[in-house]
């Protein structure tokens, strides 16, 4: 009947023998329309890029694992699905968040304005242990860039944020801020099971409780 | 704002919410506005606890209360069944994945002045205090029957057929006495009055199958609740919107809804701008010329600091006062939640006292919850309308869904749902379609 959905889990192979632990994450992202936060995320879970990224209509949970060692940390990454537009993201959003990428664009100073608005509004919303990066996106446009490194570096410094300028484009740092987080994140059973969630069960059809554990590397 | 859009939505409501994500799924264009700047409506819950208070008229609370951010106090009292419709729902559309539930750990029926936990088994059956030594044989073999039935197989209803007898007529098949058909019509089948005993008995039975299937499910109860609370449910429903493309905007008061040639909805307006539409989706705060009053909920919301006595400490229960027990037309439901949902500070509860409004003097009528609760910290009392739209809306395209009513769980809700998606689609929403589209979404 105990079917809890548990967050940290102990991959079994097939032998029974402890493979070595699951962590699961939730990663949000933030920033303005059209920063690039949609095609970070397909760059990092599916390897691909569009040009002319449509709004990602019926893709905004998807999730990716990162190996640390003898640890699979699993991203549940959420895309804001547009919500962001007319300021409308639901407090469900933050809900639990241990990660969050706060994106701008650095051909854009707007943006970099926006971005700081969000990670002060994370820092009031959501859990107080959370590990927000900043991704200064666009990258492979710097001959247009209108925010200086320095500048974001400093402002990243001040607020203990980690920082890189990322390019979904041409992958440059993508999967490396992703695995910057993960590096940064609680890998122990406690600090990642019990904080994530509230301690309630996810509802499947069936009733079989938690998925299944997501397989290590490939 | 100033687009076309298939349907506008108005008003973030459980209700609203659903349709909206229905209508996206559905391939419809969908813009999604409330008056207000948070989601939920009346289906919010309210954080932090202070800004309940305010609502209220209330001094600001004291400490002993604990941090204000750690409350999410619901307005209106509900729980899910764990089998019911808003679960197939939350599955079919993977709105699920957003949320996390606990069962609740008690379900009681109120006889003579005392809770006694509601049996649902033949071995509940016989340990329970509720009955007589012969009255417990007679259930017995009632639950029996019931578990056994098969709506689709004849044989299985043991010479009585349910589709045209009454309800009155299989409780008197079995000899069941005034009692037990009080707690199983009100507890069981979870039946607000007593109008069902006239009615074909075959709509009791899927009742009581409901309520078993759902303890199967989960255990310990029937019900499920959110954790964060039921404000969470609305939110999860606009995500699922906003990711088949809906639009949202929040805190944009609404001024009109413009109607053109033969009284046919043809956009909205908020100040100068105007977004058109083919149909408007809303609740009824949002069309008080197109709604009548149908009749008035009372909900007391109780902040305390203890569990309920003679519920063996449990952290989550639902009480159910039949209406014959008080001598009352409708029934009076408790229900109660806890730090454990992530909806009060350490060490705190909320109680939900909540019925409809049968006299002049509607805070009298809700004692009898308040009895059972031991002392409390602190009360909110509110008395609402509740309304329902004058037309199906088929004419005008304004699909308006009803006030949410005093019923303890979200099958009615689900229902108007359902029915309103098909008076506006002209078809029943198709729960496999959606489900096989979301499947590759998750790499
Ligand atoms: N040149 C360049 N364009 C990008 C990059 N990332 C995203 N874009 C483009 O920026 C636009 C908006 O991207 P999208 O991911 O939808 O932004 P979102 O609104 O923040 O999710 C799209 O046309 C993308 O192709 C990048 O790193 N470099
Ligand atoms: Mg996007």
């Amino acid at each position: 009947m105990e079917n809890m959905a548990t967050r940290t889990q102990t991959a079994q192979r097939p032998n029974g023998s402890a493979q070595g632990k699951i962590c699961q994450f939730k990663l949000v992202l933030l920033g303005e329309s059209a920063v690039g936060k949609s095609s970070l995320v397909l760059r990092f879970v599916k390897g691909q890029f569009h040009e002319y990224q449509e709004s990602t209509i019926g893709a905004a949970f998807l999730t990716q694992t990162v190996c640390l060692d003898d640890t699979t940390v699993k991203f549940e990454i959420w895309d804001t699905a547009g919500q962001e537009r007319y300021h409308s993201l639901a407090p469900m959003y933050y809900r639990g968040a241990q990660a969050a990428i706060v994106v701008y664009d650095i051909t854009n100073q707007d943006t970099f304005g926006r971005a700081k608005t969000w990670v002060k509004e994370l820092q009031r919303q959501a859990s107080p242990n959370i590990v927000i990066a900043l991704a200064g996106n666009k990258q492979d446009l710097a001959n247009k860039r209108m925010v200086e490194f320095e500048e974001a570096q400093n402002y990243a410094d001040e607020n203990t944020l980690l920082f890189m300028e990322t390019s979904a484009k041409t992958a440059m740092n993508v999967n490396d801020i992703f695995l910057a987080i993960a590096k940064k994140l609680p890998r122990n059973e406690q600090a990642s099971g019990a904080s994530a969630s509230g301690q309630g069960r996810r509802l499947a059809e069936g009733d079989t409780g938690a998925r299944a554990a997501g397989s290590c590397c490939k | 704002m100033d687009e076309e859009y298939d349907a506008i939505v108005l008003g973030t409501g459980l209700k609203e919410c659903i349709l909206s994500g229905m209508l996206s799924v559905s391939g419809k264009k969908v813009l999604h506005i409330d008056r207000n700047k948070y989601y939920g409506g009346e289906s919010a819950s309210i954080c932090p606890l202070e800004e309940l208070f305010t609502k209220f008229s209330a001094p600001a609370p004291d400490e002993s209360y604990g941090r204000g951010r750690d409350w999410n106090v619901d307005l209106i009292p509900k729980f899910l069944m764990a089998n019911g419709q808003l679960v197939k729902l939350l599955i079919h559309t993977g709105v699920t994945r957003y949320l996390e539930f606990k069962s609740v750990e008690g379900s009681y029926v109120y006889k003579g002045g005392k809770i006694s936990k509601v049996p649902v088994d033949q071995k509940e059956a016989l340990a329970s205090d509720l009955m007589g030594m012969f009255e417990k044989r007679r259930f017995r073999n009632f639950l029996i029957y019931v578990q056994d039935f098969q709506s689709d197989d004849p044989k299985t209803w043991k010479d009585f057929d349910p589709n045209t007898a009454n309800m009155q007529g299989l409780y008197d098949k079995f000899g069941l006495d005034r009692n037990t058909q009080d707690f199983t019509g009100h507890a069981l089948a979870l039946y607000r009055d007593d109008d069902y005993l006239l009615q074909p008995a075959i709509q009791t039975i899927t009742r009581i199958k409901l309520y078993s299937d759902s303890l199967a499910r989960y255990g310990k109860s029937p019900y499920l609740y959110p954790m964060y609370g039921l404000g969470e449910l609305p939110q999860g429903f606009a995500r699922l919107s906003a990711i088949y493309g809906g639009t949202y905007m929040l805190d944009k008061p609404i001024d009109e809804i413009v109607v053109g040639e033969g009284g046919r909805v043809v956009g909205v307006r908020s100040g100068t701008e105007v977004a058109k539409c083919k149909q408007v989706y809303c609740d009824p705060s949002y069309v008080q010329d197109k709604v009548r009053k149908k009749g008035q909920v009372i909900r007391c919301i109780c902040l305390v600091d203890h569990p309920i006595p003679n519920t063996k400490d449990a952290l989550s229960t639902q009480i159910i006062i039949p209406q014959k027990q008080v001598s009352r037309n409708s029934d009076i439901y408790v229900s109660l939640v806890s730090y454990t949902h992530q909806v009060a500070a350490k060490g705190w509860f909320i109680a939900m006292i909540s019925t409809t409004v049968e006299t002049e003097n509607p805070e009298v009528e809700i004692k009898p919850g308040l009895d059972l609760l031991g002392p409390i910290r602190q009360k909110f009392v509110s008395i609402s309308d509740y309304y329902e739209p004058i037309d199906s809306g088929l004419e005008s395209q304004i699909f308006i869904s009803e006030s949410y009513d005093a019923t303890s769980h979200f099958e009615t809700t689900c229902l108007d749902v359902l029915d309103i998606f098909k008076r506006g689609t002209g078809e029943e929403f198709d729960f496999s379609k959606i489900k096989h589209e979301l499947g590759d979404e998750e790499q």
